[in-house]
């Protein structure tokens, strides 16, 4: 009578809501039904920030390293820079109830064009500058899927924080 | 070049954006259209501004110059031969989805017009204005994908083994397992329809213009810079991902900084959501949230 796929069931019944966020974009839920996707990262990065006590959760989809490009569009949106971006999804996850000493972070995106010249290494300056904000914050990457050349999409749930990535139209993976 | 004769055949229709045709048709009914403003909506359509710079070229109509750009088109063409051109894009095909290239959220329109305005903004930089030409070249310049999908799905997972494993870029494993890549057929496409020469070198060489013979005015190095900046942004192709070459000497070109690319970027983010406002036809569900649902079935 009770199929395998419990969780399955469960959708069909409680459809679970899909939260997109998009290109330098970012939101937060403390609802468990939530699940936030983004889709497309190429040399953009995302981080999901995840509180499993409190089942608080923000993802940040942010484009470029340092807010220094462009100072009044990161004003307007802080979403769109690794700098200017962090502080915002942090605290909104506070706000919502998260613990700063509980927080697991992971990490995906930050891919490259093939090459070494720097103007096509976008993915690799995001993502040192993100490790170098998380690192000086003392705030451990406990799960990424980073670099290369492929496009992935993510999904991250709010309900036990686990974070699924989908690399180039591959199957999805959790990380 | 041997081409697969399959794949030769299918280049002859391609399939339009139905969105576009209604309001396009809509536009036409009219009794006093304005050209300027029907080739602002059509410009945002491959399918539709292939086809109708296909027929002004052809040899009916017998015109001394090549049109290159939507606008003239409109003009030479007049409402009928425009009804039917847009027709001939609409129908044929209609939500045929090119398979090969999709990743969820992807879709090969919305990277189209996002490399089209991209390409305006680098024009806007380098030259302080912006060119007809240009955005028609770019918003073409991955048609060839539009019938190589099919043939990619297919052969979906050597052409990923080949570039996860060996190290090939998408293009050389598109030619080792196609025996042509999408740019090549592009080009292909682009010669059978009798576009200038410039706009069928900026199709087939838009991943190499390192490799244009002919003596080249910078369409095809813009053509390919925008098409790369969108892939980093993510507006990009879909499954082939990042997975091209960075030719350096194009940045070098244009004397282009790393921050006037990152700058581009920001733009572009911009400019992407203008595109929308304007023609409400980028069937989106991830960057702009204000976007009202739109029809799935036309996503690539």
């Amino acid at each position: 009578m009770f199929p395998g796929n419990v969780e399955g069931v469960f959708n069909t019944f409680y459809a679970m809501k899909e939260i997109v966020v998009g290109i330098a974009d970012l939101k937060v839920s403390r609802h468990s039904d939530d699940i936030m996707v983004t889709y497309a990262l190429g040399s953009c990065v995302a981080v999901a920030a995840y509180d499993p006590a409190a089942r608080v959760g923000g993802l940040l989809h942010f484009m470029l390293p340092s807010s220094s490009l462009n100072v009044s569009k990161a004003r307007e949106n802080p979403s769109m820079f690794a700098d200017t971006g962090l502080p915002v999804l942090f605290k909104s996850c506070y706000e919502l109830g998260a613990d700063r000493k509980r927080m697991v972070v992971k990490i995906a995106g930050g891919a490259n064009i093939i090459g070494d010249a720097s103007f096509f290494r976008v993915g690799q300056k995001n993502l040192t500058t993100l490790r170098k904000i998380l690192w000086r914050n003392g705030i451990l990457i406990s799960g990424e899927d980073t670099g290369s050349n492929t496009n992935r999409t993510l999904r991250f749930h709010i309900r036990d924080g686990r974070v699924q990535v989908r690399k180039s139209g591959g199957a999805l993976e959790a990380i | 070049m041997k081409i697969n004769p399959r794949i030769l055949n299918s280049i002859k229709s391609l399939p339009a954006f139905p969105i576009t045709v209604k309001k396009i048709n809509r536009m036409i009914s009219s009794p006093d259209y304005s050209a300027r403003e029907l080739a602002s909506v059509i410009k945002y359509d491959q399918s539709i501004t292939a086809n109708i710079l296909r027929m002004c070229n052809s040899a009916y109509f017998g015109l001394r110059h090549k049109v290159d750009n939507v606008q003239d088109a409109v003009l030479y063409l007049g409402r009928d031969n425009l009804v039917r051109a847009v027709l001939a894009a609409g129908i044929s095909r209609y939500f045929k989805k090119t398979k090969g290239y999709a990743v969820e959220g992807i879709d090969l329109w919305e990277h189209s017009v996002s490399v089209a305005l991209m390409a305006q903004i680098l024009s806007r930089k380098i030259y302080n204005h912006e060119d007809p030409k240009l955005f028609t070249a770019a918003i073409l310049h991955d048609v060839g994908k539009v019938v190589l999908g099919e043939y990619v799905c297919e052969s979906c997972k050597k052409i990923k083994a080949l570039v996860s494993e060996k190290g090939y870029d998408f293009l050389e494993a598109e030619e080792e397992v196609l025996g042509v890549n999408h740019a090549q057929l592009g080009g292909e496409m682009a010669l059978l329809w009798n576009f200038p020469a410039d706009i069928k070198d900026a199709i087939a060489y838009h991943h190499r213009p390192d490799m244009v013979k002919r003596k080249s005015n910078g369409l095809v190095w813009l053509v390919y810079l925008a098409d790369q900046i969108c892939l980093m942004t993510g507006i990009g192709g879909g499954a082939d991902g990042l997975a091209y070459r960075g030719l350096k000497e194009a940045f070098d070109k244009f004397k282009l900084r790393q921050q006037d690319v990152e700058e581009a970027m920001i733009l572009l983010l911009r400019g992407m959501e203008d595109a929308r406002d304007l023609l409400d036809i980028v069937p989106d569900k991830r960057s702009v949230p204000r976007t009202a649902p739109q029809e799935r079935s036309l996503r690539y």
